[in-house]
This record gives C-alpha cells, sequence and structure tokens, in this order.
C-alpha cells in the first residue's frame, strides 16, 4: 500500500517521539522497522464477495487522520496488589527486560499498514506485568482521547500462575472539530496456568475511526477470556485473536456491539488451536438501529497438532431498523480431526410474538422493544464475570434505548 | 421395482474408474484456443451468425479476465492450462445431431454407455435420456407421450438449430452471463453439446429426465450447456451425470447450467459427479425463480481432483423458493471446494441449504456459501446447515459461509458442525459383530442418508455404491 505513503511521516517525527519518551534503544529501532514497514505493508484483510466489499480501509484519508505529534490523552490507571500497572515509559528503567522480551512477540509490529503505523507512532498505553502467583482481581485503565489521533500500545504479561482482571475503557475526551482516529494494540502473554481476563468498552465519538487489534498467547493450561465492547465511533475495525499454543489452554471471546446512525462495525473473533486438549468458546451478540452496518468474521482454526480440540461460536445480529444491514461469516478450519467444532450465526428482528404478549400485558410498545433488546443481550452479559463492567455495558445499552 | 434393480446389478460402477476407450473421433480441434478454433467449431455445427459472435465475444472476455486465484483457501488451480486443453472433439459418428435409437451407436461409444447402465435406465426409469460423448451428443431420445405434450429434450446443438427464438432469447444472456467468471467465459466460447428441456405450461414430467456426460479422451474439456427453461405452472426432474476414465494430463469440465423457473413452476436438478481425479470441475450453475417458483439443486460431488462449483439460485419473484442439498466426499489428492449461493430479491422467499461433507486420506472439503438478502426482501427466510466428518489427520474439512443481510424483517440462521466418526458408534456396531469398515461404511451411509433419500432410487444406490468404493480397503 506503497499509495498510503503519509508525507508528514519521517524517520525525525518517530525520533522525535522516541525522545521525549526517553526509550530504549531496541524500541527505537523497533519503532523504525515499522515506519520502513510503512512502504509495502498491507492493509488488513476485508471480505470480499461478488459484487461486495464488506469494509472499505481504503477509503480512510491517514494524510489529514493521523497527526503523529499532537497526541494527547488522559490515563488513568487503578490496581492493588502485587501487580506493576504503568505507562510504558514508567516501566523502562525497572522493567525494560520483560518489555523488550515480550513487546511485539505476539503481533508482529509490521504485520500490515495499520498495526506498522501503530507500533511506530505510540504514545500512550499500558504495561501490566503480574510476577509468578500473583493474583489481582481489579485492574482498571480509563482513557480519554483529547487529539485528532491517538496510538496506544497495551502489553500485558502475566507469569506462571498469576491471575489478573483488566478493564479498559476508551473515551473522547476535549472536541475536536475534524475526523478522528484511534488505534489501540494489545498483546496478552499468559505464562503456564496463568489466568488473564480483559475487557475493553470503546465508546468513541461519533466522528472518530478506530482500529483495535488485540491479540494473547496462551501457553500450557493458561485460559485468556477477551470481553469485547463497541458502542462508539463512526468506523470500528475490532480484531481479537488468541492463540492456543499451550497444551490444555483455553479462551473465550465475548463480543457485544450496539450501532446507530451510520456507525460501521467490523468485527472478528479468531482463535487458533496449535495444541492439545485445547477448548475455545467465541460468542457475540450484537444490535443495529437506524442505518447501522455489521460486519462480522470468526474463525476457529484447528491446527494439525491440536488434538482433542473443542471449539464453539455463537453469533446472533438483532436488527432494530429496516436500513440496517449485517454481513456475517463464521469460518471453520479444520486440520485435526480429533475435534468437536461448531459454529452458528443468526441474524433478525424483535420477536413479534413477543412483542404482542408484553403490550398485551399493557407495557407501550417502546419500552416492550427496549425490554426485549435488553434481554437480547443477557446471554452474553452472563458471560462477563466482572459485575462493573457488566454494568457499564448494560448502561450504554439502556442509553442507546432510551 | 425388480427390473429395475436388475438393471443396477448390470451397471459396473467401479468399471468407470478405468475402463477407457481407444479415442477415435471424425474431427479433433487443435489444443489451445484461438478465434481459428473459434470459427472452426461453429462452422463444424453449422452455426448461426448469432452464435458465432456470442462465443467471439465471450473469448474476447475469456482472455481479458485475470484467473480467480485471490480467494481465502481455494483450490489450487494453477495447473489448468487453457492452452493444453483440446476444447472440441466430435466423436466419430454419422449422424450430427446424435441418434435417436440406441442400436445405431457406435460398438464403442454404446460398449462404454452400456457399462454405465444408460439405456437400462432409460427403459426402467426415465422420460429421457441423453448421452454425451467427449463434446457431442450421441444419443437423445425422450418417450413420445411427453413429446406429444410438447415437452422437448434434445440436445443443445440441435436446439440452436431447431428452437433457435427460444435458444436465442434464453442462451447465456439472462442467467449466466459469460462475463460472469472465466471459466463462465471460457464455457461461452467453446460450449459444446448439452441439453436444452422446454416444459410448457402447466406440464408436469413425473418422470425425471436423465443425461449422462463422459470425456473420454486424455486432455480435452468438456463445455457442455444444460437450459433449461420451465413455463408457468410446469414441473420437471433433471438428473445428469458425469464420469471420465483416468489419465495423466488433466481435464478440465467448465459447464454452464441455465434454469429458467416460471411462475408457480418446479425444476429439480440432481446431480451425481464422479469425475475421474485428475479433471478440474469449474462448473457454473445457475437459476432463476419466478413468483412461487421453486427450485431444488441436489448435488452430489465425489469425484474430480479439485472441485469448485457453487450451484446458485436467484429468487426473483415473490414467494420463490429454493433448495440446495449436498454432499462431498474428499479422498486422497482431491481438494472439493463447494457450496450454494442464493439471493433473496424478492418478499416472502425462503431458502434452505444443507451441506454434508466427509474428508478422508488427506483430501479437503470446503463449504463456501454466499446467501444475500436484498434491502426490500421482507419477510425473507434462510436456514443454512452444514456437518462435516473427518476421518484422519491428513484432512481438511473447512466451511467458509458468507451472510449478507440488507433487510431487517428477515429470519437467518446458520449452523455447522465438524467431528470424527464417534469411537462409541463404531464400538456399538462392532458389538453387533460388525467389523470395523462395514461399521465406518454404515455410519457414512446414514451421516448422508438425508441427501440419498432425494433421489431416484437408482441414483440414491450408485451414490451410496460410490461411498463405498471410496471407502473400502482405505481405512485402518
Amino acid at each position: 500500500m506503497s499509495t498510503k505513503a503519509i508525507e508528514s511521516l519521517s524517520e525525525d517525527t518517530v525520533r522525535r517521539i522516541a525522545e521525549e519518551r526517553d526509550e530504549p534503544d531496541w524500541l527505537v529501532e523497533t519503532r523504525l522497522d515499522a515506519l520502513e514497514a510503512l512502504a509495502t505493508a498491507e492493509l488488513p484483510d476485508v471480505i470480499r464477495t461478488p459484487g461486495r466489499k464488506w469494509t472499505d480501509l481504503e477509503a480512510l484519508d491517514f494524510e489529514t487522520l493521523v497527526d503523529p505529534l499532537n497526541q494527547a490523552d488522559t490515563t488513568e490507571r487503578d490496581a492493588d496488589g502485587d501487580v506493576v500497572v504503568c505507562s510504558f515509559v514508567e516501566a523502562f528503567e525497572e522493567y525494560g527486560d520483560v518489555l523488550e522480551e515480550s513487546f511485539g512477540s505476539v503481533i508482529d509490529p509490521t504485520e500490515n499498514y495499520l498495526t506498522a503505523l501503530s507500533v511506530a507512532l505510540f504514545t500512550t498505553g499500558t504495561f501490566v506485568y503480574v510476577p509468578e502467583g500473583v493474583a489481582v482481581e481489579d485492574v482498571t485503565v480509563r482513557a480519554e482521547m483529547n487529539s485528532r489521533s491517538l496510538f496506544s500500545q497495551t502489553l500485558v504479561v502475566a507469569e506462571e500462575s498469576a491471575s489478573v482482571t483488566i478493564l479498559e475503557s476508551i473515551a473522547s475526551g476535549a472536541d475536536v472539530a475534524d475526523d478522528r482516529y484511534f488505534s489501540n494494540l494489545v498483546e496478552i502473554v499468559a505464562g503456564e496456568n496463568a489466568n488473564v481476563q480483559f475487557g475493553s468498552l470503546q465508546n468513541l465519538s461519533p466522528d472518530t475511526y478506530t482500529y483495535s487489534l488485540k491479540r494473547g498467547d496462551a501457553g500450557t493450561y493458561a485460559s485468556i477470556n477477551w470481553i469485547e465492547s463497541n458502542f462508539g465511533s463512526r468506523l470500528t475495525r475490532s480484531d481479537v485473536e488468541t492463540e492456543l499454543n499451550g497444551d490444555g489452554s483455553e479462551s473465550q471471546i465475548v463480543g457485544t456491539f450496539f450501532g446507530h446512525d451510520d456507525q460501521h462495525f467490523d468485527i472478528n473473533a479468531r482463535v487458533w488451536h496449535q495444541a492439545e486438549h485445547t477448548t475455545a468458546d467465541l460468542v457475540t451478540r450484537g444490535v443495529l438501529d437506524e442505518e447501522a452496518r455489521s460486519v462480522y468474521e470468526g474463525v476457529q482454526d484447528v491446527g494439525i497438532d491440536a488434538w482433542n480440540t473443542s471449539s464453539y461460536q455463537r453469533e446472533n445480529t438483532l436488527m432494530l431498523s429496516d436500513e440496517a444491514e449485517a454481513d456475517a461469516s463464521p469460518k471453520l478450519i479444520i486440520h485435526n480431526h480429533d475435534t468437536e467444532a461448531s459454529h452458528s450465526a443468526t441474524v433478525g428482528q424483535v420477536d413479534a410474538e413477543d412483542l404482542f404478549y408484553l403490550e398485551s400485558r399493557s407495557i407501550d410498545s417502546q419500552v416492550a422493544r427496549n425490554m426485549l433488546v435488553e434481554g437480547f443481550f443477557v446471554p452474553v452479559l452472563e458471560e462477563i464475570a466482572v459485575d462493573e463492567f457488566r454494568e457499564d455495558v448494560e448502561a450504554l445499552v439502556a442509553e442507546r434505548l432510551r | 421395482m425388480s427390473s429395475e434393480q436388475e438393471h443396477l446389478k448390470e451397471t459396473n460402477t467401479e468399471a468407470r474408474f478405468e475402463f477407457k476407450k481407444e479415442e477415435k473421433s471424425a474431427f479433433k480441434a487443435d489444443k489451445g484456443l484461438n478465434e481459428e478454433t473459434i470459427r472452426v467449431i461453429s462452422e463444424d455445427k453449422d452455426e448461426p451468425e448469432w452464435m458465432l459472435q456470442r462465443r467471439l465475444r465471450a473469448l474476447k472476455q475469456f482472455q481479458e479476465m485475470p484467473m480467480p486465484t485471490d480467494w481465502p483457501g481455494q483450490p489450487d488451480i494453477s495447473e489448468v492450462d487453457v492452452d493444453e486443453i483440446v476444447p472440441y472433439i466430435r466423436p466419430d459418428v454419422d449422424v450430427r445431431a446424435g441418434v435417436d435409437d440406441w442400436t445405431e451407436l457406435p460398438e464403442e461409444i454404446k460398449d462404454t454407455f452400456d457399462k454405465l447402465g444408460i439405456p437400462e435406465a432409460e427403459k426402467n426409469a426415465l422420460s429421457g435420456v441423453g448421452a454425451q460423448y467427449e463434446s457431442e451428443v450421441v444419443y437423445q431420445n425422450m418417450q413420445e407421450r411427453w413429446e406429444e405434450k410438447g415437452v422437448i429434450f434434445c440436445n443443445m446443438d440441435e436446439a440452436v438449430q431447431e428452437h433457435e427464438e427460444l435458444v436465442r432469447e434464453y442462451f447465456m444472456t439472462k442467467c449466466v452471463p459469460p462475463s460472469d467468471n472465466k471459466f463462465a467465459a471460457l464455457h461461452g466460447a467453446i460450449w459444446s453439446g448439452g441439453s436444452f428441456v422446454y416444459v410448457p405450461e402447466d406440464t408436469t414430467v413425473d418422470m425425471p429426465v436423465q443425461a449422462y456426460f463422459r470425456m473420454n479422451s486424455e486432455g480435452m474439456g468438456q463445455f457442455e450447456h444444460t437450459l433449461i427453461i420451465a413455463e408457468k405452472g410446469s414441473e420437471v426432474h433433471y438428473i445428469e451425470g458425469c464420469s471420465a476414465p483416468k489419465y495423466s494430463a488433466f481435464n478440465l469440465h467448465a459447464g454452464g447450467v441455465e434454469v429458467f423457473v416460471g411462475e408457480d413452476a418446479h425444476v429439480q436438478y440432481s446431480t451425481v459427479q464422479n469425475w475421474s481425479k485428475n479433471t478440474y470441475n469449474l462448473n457454473t450453475k445457475r437459476a432463476i425463480a419466478e413468483k412461487n417458483g421453486r427450485m431444488e439443486w441436489i448435488s452430489g460431488s465425489m469425484g474430480s481432483k479439485a472441485t469448485m462449483l457453487y450451484p446458485s439460485t436467484i429468487l426473483k419473484g415473490r414467494g420463490a423458493s429454493d433448495n440446495h442439498i449436498t454432499i462431498a466426499f474428499a479422498g486422497e489428492g482431491q481438494d472439493i471446494d463447494t457450496g450454494a449461493k442464493v439471493y433473496h430479491n424478492a418478499p416472502n422467499t425462503k431458502s434452505t441449504i444443507e451441506s454434508k461433507s466427509i474428508a478422508k486420506d488427506g483430501g479437503r472439503t470446503n463449504y463456501r456459501g454466499l446467501v444475500h438478502i436484498a434491502d426490500g426482501a421482507e419477510n425473507s427466510s434462510t436456514a443454512v446447515e452444514c456437518d462435516a466428518l473427518m476421518f484422519d489427520n491428513d484432512s481438511t474439512s473447512d466451511t467458509m459461509p458468507y451472510m449478507e443481510i440488507n433487510e431487517s424483517k428477515v429470519d437467518v440462521a446458520h449452523e455447522a458442525t465438524v467431528g470424527k466418526i464417534g469411537d462409541e458408534d463404531i464400538f456399538y456396531l462392532q458389538s453387533r459383530g460388525l467389523d470395523d469398515d462395514d461399521a465406518k461404511q454404515m455410519i457414512v451411509s446414514g451421516f448422508i442418508e438425508p441427501i440419498t433419500e432425494e433421489l431416484p432410487i437408482e441414483y440414491a444406490v450408485e451414490l451410496n455404491r460410490l461411498v463405498e468404493l471410496e471407502m473400502e480397503g482405505s481405512l485402518g
């Protein structure tokens, strides 16, 4: 995608960002490699069928969206217990080794144009380090985006038998007149028997274009559970992925989205079974109102060595408006026959009989519809073990339904 | 019934993998494809000028289009070199448009089809039969009582001459234009043979119409065209069977099927495809269903080296419906990439897709399907169900459905499962005295039963027999 070269971007830009943050050499080099990769890297794949491109990333005008030297954000990090939760800058001195070892080990910075751009330019994000055997319940990261563009990079390292729950939320702060771009890369390294739960709630302003790629590497007996909630931004491209690299590892990916106006959600959940006795469960539910559009791709890839795999996927979309559109493609790629795998996807509307029943109990039709929509989310909300996160999602759903 | 079973015994299904006839042809086009080849084919067939022009236009489109290579996980078709394919062979039969008496056929062609059980099948269960050897239809017959009712069943070349107006109106104009894909364009340029079926208004052909296609020469392509027009309120069931012997060079099958399902009409199209395992099967099949019309595709894909085939239905009229039933069986070295495509373009349309696939000995199956519901197609519903069975760890089973829903008042459901043969099921059968092979065969038969029960008995038996052949001796 050399046509997407951004003129205002140069080695000098990248060096200035790194210098301001007093970064170690290896990171500066990684950034510069990423910058160089921009010349040849492709945009992430989007699904095309005859006559239809499901998401048009090529229309994004990075020249105007990206303003690397004026990134601004407010990020609050909270944690109790024997865990490190801080910005990269704060971590360089004491945890430089851990950072260097794990940074880019799950997501190759040069994987595609958007990852390369993100690694070259990131100025915020969080480093979470959970030492061996430590269990922490509440790590929260609340971020506000206060600039035209913002690039965020998060790394979670959970050592053997560590356990952590992290909740991240991102919203828009100060108003910016133009279109905005938010990029968020999250890497999780879960060591043997570690347990990481990562919830993410995105509610950015409607003039924002969002790219988010979250990927975890699950070691032996490790489990990585994702909760991915998308409410805001005009166009969202969200990829949540787990590589089950260790025997007996597990992953659950729970997704919710609620689109209105002319929002476009491109939601992707992928899991690679690479070892024996691994389990995955992908559950996504979304609601579309007004002219919103959703695109869903779910991939369950079972490798040749993944004996005794269990892999399940469900996706349901509820359409509230005649102008809404929903595309879905749940995929199974199975190379090992010792597998139990299934997937299902549905698209439908609010059930007329259910509505009639509620109305016959003298519930106003608007209220009845809202109740049914809230009820639609219940099966996924039940999968969310963290009360606080569930309440936040419920509140956002209720707000949309007003 | 008894007479049917009698002929089935004689039909040596196994033999069709191996036996091949020394090719003996009156005319064989040079390898490769150019304008000259097309002119020669068209002239040899004595075609009207408009058909030649259509062929030439399609050739141009073929040359301009790129090979499809960017589909996720698509079969490797890089070996397909159209310049190596002999596009057209006319067998040495005197009667140009085929014969309608079996005894008039040359001995070796008759022998080939006898092995396949063609004439017996006609006697017993079919209302009409056509048999195509290489590029030309060599035998065509229709029972008289259908002819009297105005039903037409003839070979496509004859139709160009005898039913020119109909063919001119419908042939690759409204349903599968040559510009649809590269192999449809190729087909439009060098098509030869195939069937033409016309069923007049309110006529029900209550016995199936059958065609059988066979490639006997090495390195040839078969490009038969089937055009079915079912007028308002009519009903017809068309069955095709395909086979070719094994050769070292590859064969290419790029047929074209166009079906017009009129208002309230009902067409069932059944295929048992058993091309030899060096054949690239890149077919284009499509139906358009008018108001309350009903289209059914029933396919068993057993043979070929690589198949890329997605029978599609455009539900154009209100209340039209579609039903797809497919079985894919991929053994060693086979890549069967097949599925279905349905476009819901009108309100109250309905589709169901049922797919079963079996992968063993390193074969790959992929269900690739697209369901599109257009804006305004209110109260449409679609249900897709894919089940895959895997035998061993060298095999691959993929499922890639695509759903595009532009209408809110719909009911869309997709479900898929992949699994291995249950150890408990096998154990149970073994405890009843069946050996391992028989037990597995029985489970596979049960797995595909929902499909075989939709087929007429002789095809169901053939399909089961083919599955047995595929299963035999290869299990450990």
